[in-house]
């Protein structure tokens, strides 16, 4: 694994990232095991040879600067050279403005901008050489035999320290292409059944405590559940807990540049300024989560549909933290779940009615496998002394609480609480939006915010589900 | 408004000799560069004559002869100089020839756009010019037909004879390594025949050609840029370029590992060179000429090579026929010579290695009317390529694979490959290569 980290064990903050698809083409004239693996190791060293060959270029996402790391780090536009300084790049590199959709929070004033700098790379092969060169040669061959190809998608990454040069940073860089290539030969051979290959892909995953980017290599096609003895590995190189998965792939590295593919806004609580209370602290959810709310996906569930929501967002923190790989359930299948668990009848599917958090319980533990707690208060006014409990519910557990009750369905995702004044606050993320995926006025008018005790009708009845985070990697 | 042609005066010179010979008539056609303001005509040649004329020709043009010299001329032209009319020396009236000359050009652009990969954009001009000239009076009339339109009507256009037409052009080359690797269907799969899997390896390599970022002196220019910025007028340029690729995108669709008969690779390397006038070329227009004369020459050649292993026998039908074994075939190179005019334009020819140098000064003379000495041959610009016999063993060792590499140059990669002997090629078609 490619572990990128500076020798302070602190992580910069700035990222070279290079991608690229390489062919990985050859003919496998026998069936023979180990002449077939001899067929793939030569054709990964060909890839090796030719990314380290003077036609390897890198070229710098957004901006003319072309790179060309074998041939003493030769660049274009001509004004840099090796000596320059890496952040000096950016410079060069056009951002378009209106991309950076989640970006409106760095203004905040006081909340340091933690956002790391990722410099994109594209890795392309430079077909032109200075001639003359032999005329081509056609070569036929016939014969029953068995013929690769396929496209690895390389992905490495490289954390630029402050004083690194072009120099020192790409060759780093190629010193981590040439490094993933042999990572992924090893996978595709180690995960090679007779002539069936899966692609090597690579995902990144952060490391906690800053303590940098660590890079894996996956065969395609293998679930999650069958590489758990890699991860194992993984966990105990890094020294990291054995109960919470850190090298899931849905626990993938997201970079600050990448947009979200599926159009929701993630963890909007991160641009708000968080209360502080006397000797108070702030527990919050872990991790990453969805906002879903009403009238999301062309459903028109305005009124009924807030409990299904927040369902749904706890789905999503299950599936972006790769305890399950099950894409957030729509509102027809929650209901069938509960059909299933013959908590309801089967006209209950395609119907409008409500549903609470034991139904919310319910469908976790059907669809998802978790099992929740459930908390209830008798009256609103004694969420006030909720505090300890949702404190430590999110030390240990982390995910996002369901809350019922009067009419409504919320979710809790953080508590601000002090031990001592037994002040509190709750962060609530309200499903009865019905607006469009604007973090300003989600956040601006509270629909993601921190409120009072006051907030809960005080004297109605709530229900609370509490999901349980299974102890798993 | 018409278009407007500016010709070189060694055009005038050619046509007038060619008023002075006592034939009938005479067919041929125009060579040069359409660019959206003005048109450039750099030589004419004419269309050598049948050797069996045909019965009942009479005086029309004959519309099958000429346009198959086109497409055979379309080959011997570096990119950028493209035939784009015809001209016909004739004392009947103008008016008269015009129906016939109007099918002569669309039939003529017909054949040529059937061979070409490249749709034109809606940028490029789709005029062609028609040119009568009275061998007495010399007198020219000129017109022009939309090919795109087949109900165009004929327009008339200016011809301008300019002295150093030819000398105003920039001249943009590179050397591009291929590298391609197919799979031979299986037996019992589907009965594709090899150059219909040669054609999609072609395929997949236009796209990522016509996709490569293009450097010119080691820059990439933005697409308005011009290319003669900062450059006078006539001072010739001599510019490299660079092409980046992405390798193409895998359908994911497919097996990594899929069943096969064989394979066909093509490797090696090929010259390639466009012309642009000087008149405010475009960044992006002179990438796209050298992009369409890179893809261009590969078609070329193999198609040639095509050609000539086609098998007198049908040997196409079966696969099954096709005993085991490995062969290598060289692709043609390609040989340049100065066109007529002080110019630095060349036009070129491609010699099989089995040829001597004097069929290409042949052709060049049949075909474009060029006398070119065997001084003026430019065989430099490629090495000739040489098969290095392997030996017959059936396994692939990694001994086979390096004796395969060519022994000049060291950065061709060898794939590992079987290296048992095959049989020649089937039966050839015409590689009809359309846009992806």
């Amino acid at each position: 694994m490619t572990m990128i980290v500076d020798s302070n064990g602190i992580e910069t903050g700035d990222f070279l990232r290079v991608r690229g698809p390489l062919e990985l083409k050859c003919i496998l004239d026998s069936t023979d095991v180990t002449l077939v693996r001899k067929a793939i190791s030569r054709t990964f060293e060909n890839l090796r040879y030719h990314v380290n060959s003077e036609s390897c270029v890198l070229r710098v996402q957004d901006s003319p600067v072309i790179i060309w790391p074998n041939k003493g780090v030769h660049v274009t536009p001509r004004e840099i050279t090796t000596s320059t300084m890496c952040e000096e790049l950016h410079k060069w590199i056009q951002t378009d403005e209106q991309e950076m959709a989640g970006k409106r929070s760095a203004k905040k004033k006081g909340k340091k901008s933690s956002v790391a700098r990722v410099i994109s790379l594209n890795l392309m092969m430079e077909v032109t050489k200075p001639g003359p060169l032999p005329a081509p040669i056609l070569c036929k061959t016939i014969q029953k035999s068995h013929f690769l190809s396929t496209t690895l998608p390389m992905d490495c990454v490289v954390n630029i320290r402050s004083a690194d040069t072009i120099k020192d940073a790409f060759e780093g860089l190629l010193e981590a292409l040439t490094h993933q290539l042999h990572e992924m030969e090893r996978v595709m051979l180690c995960h090679m059944k007779g002539t069936t290959l899966s692609v090597p892909e690579p995902f990144h995953f952060l490391l906690p405590e800053s303590r940098g980017l660590v890079t894996a290599v996956y065969p395609a096609g293998v679930p999650d559940s069958q590489l758990e003895p890699q991860r194992k590995e993984l966990h105990e190189r890094f020294e990291l807990p054995e109960d919470r998965p850190y090298f899931r792939r849905a626990n993938a590295y997201h970079f600050p540049n990448e947009l979200y593919k599926d159009g929701y806004l993630r963890n909007p609580h991160l641009a708000l300024t968080h209360p502080t209370l006397d000797d108070g602290k702030v527990y919050l959810v872990h991790g990453l989560y969805s906002y879903h709310h009403y009238m999301q996906d062309r459903m028109d569930d305005n009124g009924w549909g807030c409990a299904y929501r927040s369902l749904q967002t706890i789905c999503s923190w299950f599936q972006q933290q790769g305890y399950v790989e099950r894409p957030v359930p729509t509102h027809k299948e929650i209901q069938q779940a509960l059909v299933d668990v013959g908590d309801k009848q089967g006209s209950f599917v395609g119907s409008r009615q409500w549903i609470g958090s034991f139904e919310v319980h319910a469908v976790l533990n059907q669809l998802l496998g978790v099992t929740s707690k459930i908390s209830f208060v008798s009256q609103g006014s004694e969420m006030a002394s909720k505090g300890r409990e949702l404190a430590n519910h999110f030390l240990s557990e982390g995910t996002p609480v369901m809350i019922g009750g009067g009419v409504l369905a919320h979710t809790i995702l953080g508590v601000a609480w002090s031990e001592t004044s037994g002040q509190i606050r709750f962060l609530i993320l309200d499903p009865h939006y019905t607006g469009a995926e604007d973090l300003q006025v989600i956040t601006d008018k509270g629909w993601c915010g921190w409120k009072g005790p006051e907030f809960w009708d005080q004297t109605a009845y709530y229900n609370m589900c509490l999901p349980q985070r299974p102890k798993a990697i | 408004m018409g278009r407007g042609y500016i010709v070189d005066d060694t055009v005038e010179v050619y046509l007038s000799k060619l008023c002075e010979q006592q034939s009938d008539h005479v067919t041929g056609l125009v060579i040069g560069q359409n660019s959206i303001q003005r048109d450039f005509v750099v030589m004419a040649c004419r269309t050598p004559s049948r050797e069996e004329p045909l019965v009942g020709a009479g005086k029309s043009p004959d519309k099958e002869w000429i346009s198959e010299h086109a497409r055979q001329v379309s080959r011997m032209l570096p990119g950028g100089l493209s035939v784009i009319g015809v001209f016909v020396i004739s004392d009947a009236d103008a008016k008269e020839t015009l129906a016939s000359l109007r099918q002569l050009v669309f039939a003529v652009q017909r054949l040529i756009s059937s061979e070409s990969l490249w749709k034109a954009d809606d940028n490029e001009v789709t005029d062609c010019v028609t040119l009568h000239i009275n061998p007495k009076s010399r007198k020219i009339s000129c017109r022009t037909f939309d090919i795109k339109d087949p109900k165009s009507l004929a327009k008339p256009a200016d011809w301008k004879y300019q002295a150093a037409v030819c000398s105003s052009w920039s001249t943009m080359s590179c050397c591009v390594k291929v590298d391609l690797l197919v799979p031979l269907p299986d037996n019992k799969a589907c009965t594709k025949s090899m150059d219909e899997c040669l054609k999609e390896g072609l395929k997949v390599w236009t796209y990522q050609i016509e996709n490569a970022v293009c450097l010119i002196d080691g820059i990439q220019l933005p697409d308005d840029a011009e290319l003669t910025a900062g450059q006078k007028r006539n001072v010739r340029q001599v510019l490299t370029a660079q092409l980046l690729v992405t390798p193409a995108q895998q359908d994911t669709l497919r097996d990594v590992v899929q069943r096969c008969g064989g394979a066909l690779s093509v490797r090696g390397a090929i010259h390639s060179r466009a012309y642009v006038h000087n008149n405010k070329p475009k960044a992006k227009l002179a990438e796209k000429i050298l992009k369409k004369d890179v893809v261009s020459t590969m078609v070329t050649r193999v198609q040639m090579l095509l050609d000539e292993l086609l098998a007198p026998e049908d040997e196409s039908k079966g696969v099954g026929t096709d005993k085991p074994g490995t062969e290598q075939f060289c692709l043609p190179h390609r040989v340049f010579c100065p066109a007529k005019g002080n110019g630095s334009l060349c036009v070129c020819d491609y010699r099989f290695n089995d040829e001597d140098p004097s069929e290409v000064i042949d052709r060049l003379k049949e075909m474009l009317d060029v006398n070119a000495a065997d001084q003026n041959l430019d065989t430099k610009q490629e090495i000739v390529a040489e098969i290095i016999e392997s030996g017959e063993s059936e396994d692939s060792t990694a001994e086979i694979a390096d004796v395969q590499e060519p022994k000049r140059n060291n950065n061709y990669i060898g794939v590992a490959m079987a290296t048992v002997i095959a049989l020649l090629a089937t039966a050839a078609s015409m590689l009809y290569l359309h846009d992806i």
